[in-house]
């Protein structure tokens, strides 16, 4: 086990303050530490610098709000707190289900955001749901500067992002697109998060599907953000598969279309096989599962 | 027997609940004592290799180290039953679990950062890993320690049991099936990890262990054999277990490694397992292939069954390697069977070893047998149903191999489950259906047979139990039997109650000590209840003799006239009483003067089986039916426990709550073992030692399960009662593969049922 120092900023500046002290040390931010434990534990080398970020009271990185045209999520809040948010609830369906079946209830409370998405995993449960949203992350710098960066060049493989040493992630903001202009109501919207494990819970996800799909007043669809995880070493846009909805109705689409629609989504697996499941199954249910959506 | 009862029967909570739940509970974790040092062991990196040097002397130099061990250090017996197997190993190792070094240190880290100073040179060798290709006659030896019991070298052990003529009868078969089955290595997951404090005094050379043994006894003598000392000089304190299922039943080289350490170092020693040691180094289920051919008649009578079983035993021998001792109680006698023979083999291989697991072979013999029953079915074209009700035990048969069913409730078992699952289906509704009839239905039956009232396998299938009331009217229950969480305390207390009258809350347990508790073989083969239970009925008998005498002078009335109820003693005649606690002082503090304490010991009547494994080896047998339904979604493979009915010849219901806690935790670890648990090894490694890629079921994968107990009040057991621990966990996994072949239509063959091998068997690709 790596042994480590905590630091516990308090607030915006002593965080920044920190991560500028700590420029020539090895530190880790720390959430909820349920991936950032196991990582220690697994490493042995020289003592590094905990930042703890539990004690930062600053409503940018904690708080959900809602405005005119997007939803700003904090990246400190936890799988528990999306789940009970009706505005995410309501909107983004994907989004409250892949928090749902984050690990389980005990985990769910201490989990945040900011460290599925940071961890990296093409197995995120969160980033996965805010990969099909097109999601854009806000990055916080020493100099206390905003750069924007889309979630899916963010994270670059496993425990890889864009992040620089001088950087944490404050929040990610989910866009409201069509429901501003098209006033849409539930029945538009097909969003959804599908986890495919062995277990009903505490199960990492052998392979998932987030879907979030967006038609208008003539059945038309708008938009179609599909994202896969755990098929790839990283989580997957399937842009192709966007491409083909635009414009469809789904009560016109025959067995052909479905099937060329699950080709699609497929074209962007890569998976490996492992303990969990083979190639050849994860290919399978990605097929059987993309099919089953439409 | 209609007679009333004032607590047997009443649900009852766990006398031992409060310090359960509110963790007051001493855990073999929590134990503390002066100048305590904490073990750890150097196991092997390499499954197969050479030992060429261990050099201990960096992490004899580390600060706080207080002694490194390695087997040149320690003059010690070989372990297990058939003495094949070293303690620590020297110049060479055979599987992962091996252990090289022991350290005992002033604390835990440091103790594990003299591991790492500990500097081993291997030269790896080429392992074998598949019992099939060990017993080939080329194959090297594996284990040096064995006697040559058997000719072919790499042979553990070997049963041969037959009854029958089984020529006439597969001649009689009309149909005949013959499949291959394979069952996983699974491992018991106790939410504690193994531990032992070892407490040595170098001023008297006693030795006292604080362990998690089920079998205090026998584990005294083990320990005393292989640390070469008096066994009377060993006192074993049982302390609370966080979970047992069997894995305790043996004693594997930490417990005499940690007493060692505190013999060389004269300070108590505390040695834990991490949750990656836990599932690396304690014991699994036994591992094995069946190949079975069974035979009907034309009207789907069973002719006979021949087996034969190959069982990868490790590299050293524990108990798995005798499990076909109770594996050919299934074969031979669950449902009528005219025509028996059962081969098994043990097979040296450098793969971990298995020790005993809940049921005891049993999961498995009932998988590979009610599968085989399912496609008999299937050949014949006669309901799955059908079949086992016309071929089922009934009360009074002896059968072939000797044991005699007093009690049976095994038709009356199906009969319910059968019944049940037709009312609890529901034909999948168009919307679950989907267009494109996503998800398939499918029921599954299978029932079991155990042994319900001990089995005779050692010379005393006994257990001892003393009483004594004090002068304020409560009872102690000294007990030699064992609490390992099943609820067994709370039963004994229940009969005490029962026969004396005294409220179950002025009732103490005692049974943790072996200087103090009278001797009983262990907790094993679903035995306590029954004789743990009957020896408590025999000492309230001697104890009553005591006591009513003095209570009829007082009462001014005869013996047969008393009636214990309530904290007294009552005359029916005369509707007069007495407080229990008074007659009790009378008998002490009044001339001649004598104790209200009395010993008893029980005895099953049971027998010993023969040469050819014939006898009746128990005091009763358990029966059991489950019926399963399953939805599968062919989409995923993933299989949906819908509903488990469940029917159980538990003879007398005596605590429902308890009961309902052994057949719901059984059922969850059967659907465990049917769908999600595997320990998976590759050349002697283990690739999943933890509980993230173990897939042990959550609370949320639990189905419904309803329960029907059958009171078939057996003649021998307390108030009628038969053993029911290890029974719920036996038929569930052959229940459910059962129901998954239903829904899909493909013979499944091995476990666990994964999602990829249900979808690799609906698309056709692979073979099961
Ligand atoms: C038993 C168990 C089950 C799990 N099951 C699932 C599951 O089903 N699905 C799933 O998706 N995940 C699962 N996980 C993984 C984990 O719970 C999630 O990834 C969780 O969201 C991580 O959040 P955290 O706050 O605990 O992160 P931490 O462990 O605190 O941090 C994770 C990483 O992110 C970095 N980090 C955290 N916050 C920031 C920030 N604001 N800016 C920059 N870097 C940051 C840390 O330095 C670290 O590298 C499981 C974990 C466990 C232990």
């Amino acid at each position: 086990m790596t042994d480590f120092d905590v630091i516990s900023p308090g607030n915006v500046d002593e965080l920044l303050l920190e991560i500028e002290n700590n420029q020539s040390n090895n530190f880790r931010f720390g959430a909820g530490y349920t991936d950032l434990l196991l990582e220690l534990r697994k490493q042995s080398g020289p003592k590094i610098n905990v930042i703890n970020l539990s004690n930062l009271n600053d409503p940018d990185f904690s708080s959900i709000v809602k405005s005119e045209i997007n939803i700003r999520i904090g990246s400190l809040v936890t799988a528990c707190e999306i789940v009970k948010n009706n505005d995410i609830n309501e909107l983004f369906p994907v989004l409250h289900k892949a928090a749902n079946t984050l690990a389980s209830k005990q985990i769910r409370q201490v989990a945040t955001v900011g460290g599925n998405i940071c961890t990296a995993s093409p197995a995120g449960d969160i980033a996965t749901a805010l990969v099909a949203l097109e999601a854009v992350c806000e990055i916080l710098s020493t100099k206390n500067e905003i750069r924007v960066v889309p979630i899916s060049e963010f994270m670059l493989g496993v425990r890889k992002t864009a992040l620089k040493k001088n950087e944490i992630l404050r929040s990610v903001v989910i866009p409201l697109r069509f429901f501003a202009s098209l006033r849409m109501t539930n029945d538009r919207i097909i969003s959804d998060f599908i986890k495919i494990g062995t277990r009903k819970s505490m199960e990492c996800a052998v392979v998932s599907l987030a879907y979030h799909i967006l038609q208008d007043d003539e059945d038309k669809i708008r938009y179609a953000g599909i994202a896969i995880g755990s098929s790839a070493p990283t989580i997957k846009f399937t842009k192709n598969a966007y491409e083909f909805l635009i414009g469809k109705r789904i009560k016109e689409l025959n067995d052909d279309d479905i099937i060329e629609f699950a080709k699609k989504v497929l074209e962007y697996a890569s998976p490996i096989s492992d303990i969990r499941g083979s190639e050849w199954y994860r290919k399978q249910v990605l097929f059987n599962i993309s099919k089953s959506i439409l | 027997m209609t007679k009333d009862f004032n607590i047997i029967g009443k649900p009852t909570p766990k006398i031992d609940a409060n310090i359960r739940v509110t963790g007051e509970a001493q855990f073999g974790h929590d134990i503390q004592l002066p100048n305590m040092l904490y073990g750890a062991i150097l196991r092997t990196k390499e499954p197969v290799a050479d030992i060429i040097s261990i050099d201990t002397s960096k992490a004899k130099q580390l600060d706080g180290v207080r002694c490194v061990i390695t087997a040149d250090d320690v003059d010690v017996n070989n372990i297990s039953y058939r003495r094949d197997h070293p303690i620590l190993k020297k110049g060479q190792v055979n599987c992962i679990r091996d252990e090289i070094a022991a350290v005992a240190a002033t604390s835990k880290e440091i103790a594990q950062k003299a591991l790492e100073l500990i500097e081993v040179e291997y030269k790896v060798r080429e392992g074998i890993f598949d019992p099939f290709e060990a017993i080939k006659e080329d194959a090297p030896q594996i284990n040096h320690f064995i006697d040559g019991k058997y000719p072919n070298k790499n042979i553990a052990e070997h049963f041969h049991y037959e009854h029958g003529n089984l020529d006439e009868e597969k001649a009689k078969s009309k149909f005949v099936v013959s499949h291959r089955f394979t069952l996983p290595r699974v491992t018991h997951c106790c939410m504690a990890t193994s531990n032992m404090t070892a407490d040595y005094s170098k001023t008297d050379g006693r030795l006292t262990l604080y362990s998690t043994t089920q079998v205090p006894f026998l584990y005294q003598r083990d320990i005393a054999r292989a640390l070469k000392m008096e066994p009377s000089k060993i006192r074993i304190i049982q302390v609370v277990i966080g979970g047992g299922f069997g894995s305790k039943l043996d004693m594997y080289p930490y417990e005499p490694i940690c007493a060692l350490l505190s013999m060389k170092c004269g300070q108590p020693v505390q040695l834990i397992f991490s949750r990656e040691e836990e599932f690396i180094a304690s014991p699994t289920r036994q591992t094995m292939i069946y190949d079975v051919t069974a035979g009907a008649d034309e009207n789907g009578g069973f002719t006979f069954r021949d087996v034969k079983a190959t069982l990868d035993n490790g590299a050293y021998t524990s108990w798995g390697a005798t499990t076909p001792f109770v594996m050919m109680q299934t074969f031979s006698s669950l449902y009528q069977c005219p025509a028996c023979r059962f081969d098994s083999t043990s097979v040296y291989t450098n793969n971990v070893y298995a020790g005993s697991f809940r049921g005891y072979g049993n999961p498995q013999a009932t998988f590979a047998l009610e599968r085989t029953i399912d496609m008999l079915a299937d050949e014949i074209g006669m309901s799955k149903s059908e079949i086992r009700l016309k071929n089922a035990n009934f009360k009074g048969e002896v059968t072939k191999q000797g044991l005699h069913f007093i009690t049976c409730g095994h038709k009356e078992a199906l009969e319910i489950v059968i019944e049940k699952v037709k009312e609890s289906t529901h034909p999948l509704i168009p919307s679950q259906e989907g267009k494109h009839k996503r998800y398939k239905k499918g029921v599954g039956y299978a029932s079991m047979l155990h042994v319900g009232g001990g089995a005779k396998i050692y010379p005393s299938d006994g257990c001892g139990t003393t009483l004594k009331i004090d002068p304020f009217g409560y009872l102690t229950i000294i007990t030699g039997s064992s609490e390992i969480g099943q609820g067994s305390e709370t039963v004994l207390a229940m009969i005490a109650s029962e026969e004396l009258g005294i409220d179950i809350s002025k009732i103490k347990v005692i049974n943790t000590d072996t200087d103090i508790k009278p001797w009983d073989v262990g907790v094993h083969a679903s035995r306590t209840s029954f004789v743990a239970g009957n020896s408590v009925l025999g000492a309230v008998k001697k104890l009553k003799e005591k006591i009513s005498p003095k209570a009829a002078q007082l009462l001014k009335t005869d013996i047969d006239d008393l009636v214990y109820e309530n904290g007294v003693i009552k005359s029916i005649k005369k509707s007069e009483s007495i407080e229990l606690d008074k007659v009790v002082r009378a008998i002490h503090f009044k001339e001649p003067g004598d104790l209200c304490i009395d010993t008893y010991f029980f005895e099953p009547s049971s027998e010993f089986a023969d040469k050819e494994f014939k006898g009746n080896v128990s005091g009763a047998y358990a029966f059991a039916s489950q019926s399963v339904e399953v939805e599968v979604d062919t989409y995923t493979g993933n299989v949906n426990v819908l509903d488990i009915h469940v029917a159980q010849d538990v003879g007398k219901v005596l605590n429902p709550l308890g009961l309902a806690g052994q057949i719901e935790g059984g059922v969850v670890m059967g659907m465990g073992y049917a769908l999600l648990e595997e320990l998976v090894v590759d050349k002697g490694m283990i690739l999943n030692p933890n509980f993230h890629n173990y897939k042990l079921p959550t609370s949320m994968d639990v189905p419904r399960i309803h329960f029907y107990p059958i009171e078939t009040e057996d003649s021998l057991g307390p108030y009628g009662a038969k053993g029911v621990g290890e029974a719920p966990l036996i038929p569930t996994a052959a229940a459910i593969a059962n129901a998954v072949s239903d829904a899909i239509g493909v013979q499944i063959d091995s476990l666990p049922v994964t999602p990829e091998k249900v979808l690799r068997a609906l698309s056709g690709n692979v073979k099961f």
